[in-house]
């Protein structure tokens, strides 16, 4: 009995699913958003499903994408590799996704990719993360080391005459991948980092590095810590201690500097995306925001605003390729240029794209002042054989 | 020289604040409570609360003990009461109880970090160093906290009572000692206290539903190398959060984080007894 049920669902799927190719032209063109709605990503999760969102529904009114109107598959890959097995495998082989387009923790991503393979789909990533993650079907539109570490320690050359840096994170992958770039960095342009330490993910007690960081007569500070918890307890620590040096934070986004008032005060922080960004594409995208969710709209940010121009690139590129057949869709993913909120995004290097990268400083009203703009940063080589 | 110091005496009196409603359950009841971190929490919480409702902030600390109390006795009348004969079932029931606190406090206050201004701020110069006002001044609140409770146990009735059904539960029942009483008021004032330390802590750590979980595995090693103990859980917190800032400042925090579990465990295998009867 049981087998003739499920004999009878599979055929039913079955004729289902040649009917959908039969009526190609008017059936949706799915997007699969794996994100982490449960798990670390889960406060800023809501902000990448909105303005994923606004951007389909605007693609949609437009007339759709090949004369097809795109249609959202969100999953939960509760921020981890675990879930983001799950969550890859229900949208490429359940849901039947069109193509793959998100924001996830490094590890959720890396946990998908072997799945991406089997799929064959189109995967952007709109993180920004710790760099060189490479895979013939994935492109990124989010800043690597290379593009948001230079103009902090430009920055505090230029102004502080900062010559010795102390650098403090959390342990794990991105903490110390960005660390590492950005001793490396400091190393080249002549500085010397007299600091560097790690507390495990879950420590709450800064004391001993915040001794240390006192003695060790550092011009200024670089943290890379995870986001929330551990960010807040240094930040607080490091001003409790009356710690007045520059300050940049890797890992700080807007949101969070101003939640955290006065005692963000003076952090840098280093960004593709701040809502300041005074041109007309961002100021009529965070308003059309403002008019989709109105009371609960999530404040865009430096991760849901290349998720929302993923999408707009996505749409681009299959429009460019005729088709949303993978290998056609991956190679005019390298040639469209969007304009978003961030400007002209064009995922033409090795699969990642240039961006301009804005300094900024939290004020005592936790807004941020953008100081600095650099045009273009190039992310550098991240997969050569792409 | 002074940094470290002040460093060993400041972390020593965090890891005392932290654990010393952990051990007073431990001790009168031989139970752990495992809801703890959510207790904690709670106290974070109910500073935010004090806060918003517009207390002044040295009362924040009071209101999260009344606050951790009642939620304790409550706890302990409808939970932990009918568990004193399964002491692992007490261990499953507080941890759920914990996790079942942590979803209430995310439900109603959102999983993001809360922010509260600190009490005071700045720093003073001790022993040569420019050093975190805040921190100095838990010092006293650690001593404070062991003076009160000594105090509770050697000065009252409630005291004694409570020595008694320690030594022996069965005799003081038959003294005439409502041993079920002292129960409760014991188990709502480890709670209490453990809200109060949430409270305690929210300027120097960040406020969201998890903040209390990172201090639960050090209580609770710093609580079994105590044995149930007041004075040595001083003691304890001294040496092995004295040995943790130590590592951490000339070796590395990561294997400073490791420092008082390994140091615990290593203590409870060659003197099972811990750092009791020393």
């Amino acid at each position: 009995m049981k087998q003739r049920q499920t004999g009878i669902l599979l055929t039913s799927v079955a004729s289902f699913a040649m009917l959908a190719s039969a009526a190609a032209a008017d059936t949706p063109i799915r997007i699969g958003v794996p994100v982490g709605l449960s798990g670390a990503n889960s406060v800023v999760a809501p902000s990448v499903v909105q303005s994923t969102e606004l951007a389909i529904e605007q693609i949609n009114s437009a007339g759709g994408v090949l004369g097809r109107p795109l249609e959202l598959v969100v999953a939960d890959d509760g921020s981890g590799a675990a879930g983001a097995q799950r969550a890859f495998d229900t949208l490429i082989f359940q849901r039947q996704v069109d193509a793959l387009i998100s924001m996830q923790t490094s590890a959720a991503r890396n946990a998908g990719l072997p799945i991406l393979s089997r799929g064959n789909v189109p995967y952007i990533y709109t993180s920004f993360y710790e760099g060189r993650s490479c895979h013939p079907n994935m492109y990124v539109n989010g800043w690597v080391p290379e593009q948001q570490v230079p103009p902090l320690v430009d920055h505090f050359n230029a102004t502080y005459d900062a010559q010795s840096y102390f650098l403090i994170g959390s342990d794990y992958s991105f903490g110390r991948g960005m660390l590492e770039f950005t001793r490396a960095y400091i190393e080249e342009q002549g500085g010397t980092v007299v600091g560097e330490d790690y507390l495990p993910m879950d420590g709450t007690d800064w004391a001993p590095i915040i001794s240390n960081l006192r003695t060790s007569g550092a011009d200024a500070i670089i943290t890379s810590t995870a986001g929330g918890a551990p960010n807040v307890t240094l930040t607080r620590q490091l001003r409790d201690a009356g710690i007045d040096l520059p300050y940049g934070n890797l890992a700080v986004d807007e949101g969070t500097a101003a939640s955290m008032g006065s005692v963000a005060e003076g952090i840098y922080i280093s960004a593709s995306y701040v809502t300041g960004i005074d041109s007309d594409t961002n100021r009529d995208f965070l308003a059309a925001m403002e008019a989709h969710f109105g009371d609960d709209l999530r404040t865009p940010n430096d991760l849901s605003v290349p998720q929302f121009e993923a999408v707009l690139a996505y749409a681009a590129a299959a429009e460019q390729a005729g088709t949303t057949d993978t290998a056609a869709v991956i190679d005019a993913l390298a040639e469209v240029t969007v304009e978003g909120p961030r400007g002209s995004i064009s995922m033409s290097h090795q699969r990642h794209a240039p961006l301009t990268m804005y300094l900024g400083q939290v004020t005592a009203e936790g807004d941020v002042d953008v100081i600095a703009a650099f045009d273009a940063v190039d992310p550098g080589d991240q997969c050569p054989d792409l | 020289m002074g940094n470290l110091i002040l460093d060993i005496l400041t972390t020593a009196a965090i890891l005392f604040i932290t654990s010393a409603g952990l051990l007073i359950i431990f001790g009168v009841m031989k139970i752990i409570n495992f809801a703890h971190a959510a207790f904690i929490t709670v106290g974070g919480f109910a500073a935010l609360v004090a806060h918003q409702i517009g207390l002044p902030p040295l009362l924040a600390p009071i209101f999260a003990l009344i606050v951790g109390g009642v939620l304790g006795a409550i706890a302990e009348a409808v939970i932990v009461r009918r568990l004193y004969e399964r002491p692992l079932d007490a261990i499953l029931a507080t941890w759920g109880l914990g996790l079942i606190m942590t979803q209430l406090i995310t439900a109603s206050f959102g999983r993001g970090v809360q922010f509260l201004p600190p009490p005071v701020s700045g720093t003073v110069k001790v022993l040569g160093a420019e050093y975190s006002l805040y921190r100095i001044v838990l010092v006293g609140v650690a001593i404070l906290i062991a003076l009160a409770f000594t105090a509770l146990l050697t000065r009252t009735r409630l005291g004694l009572s409570t020595r008694a059904v320690i030594m022996n539960e069965q005799l003081a029942q038959g003294l005439g000692i409502n041993s079920a009483r002292v129960r409760l008021i014991t188990f709502g004032i480890g709670c209490g206290l453990a809200a109060a330390a949430g409270a305690l802590i929210t300027p120097l750590t960040s406020l969201d539903p998890a903040m209390g979980l990172p201090f639960l595995i050090g209580a609770f090693m710093l609580v079994m190398v105590s044995g149930g103990s007041l004075p040595a859980l001083a003691l304890a917190c001294l040496v092995l959060g004295g040995l943790q800032a130590i590592v951490s400042t000339y070796v590395g925090s990561v294997l400073g984080g490791l420092t008082i579990a390994v140091c615990a465990a290593v203590a409870l295998r060659i003197r099972p007894e811990g750092f009791a009867r020393v």
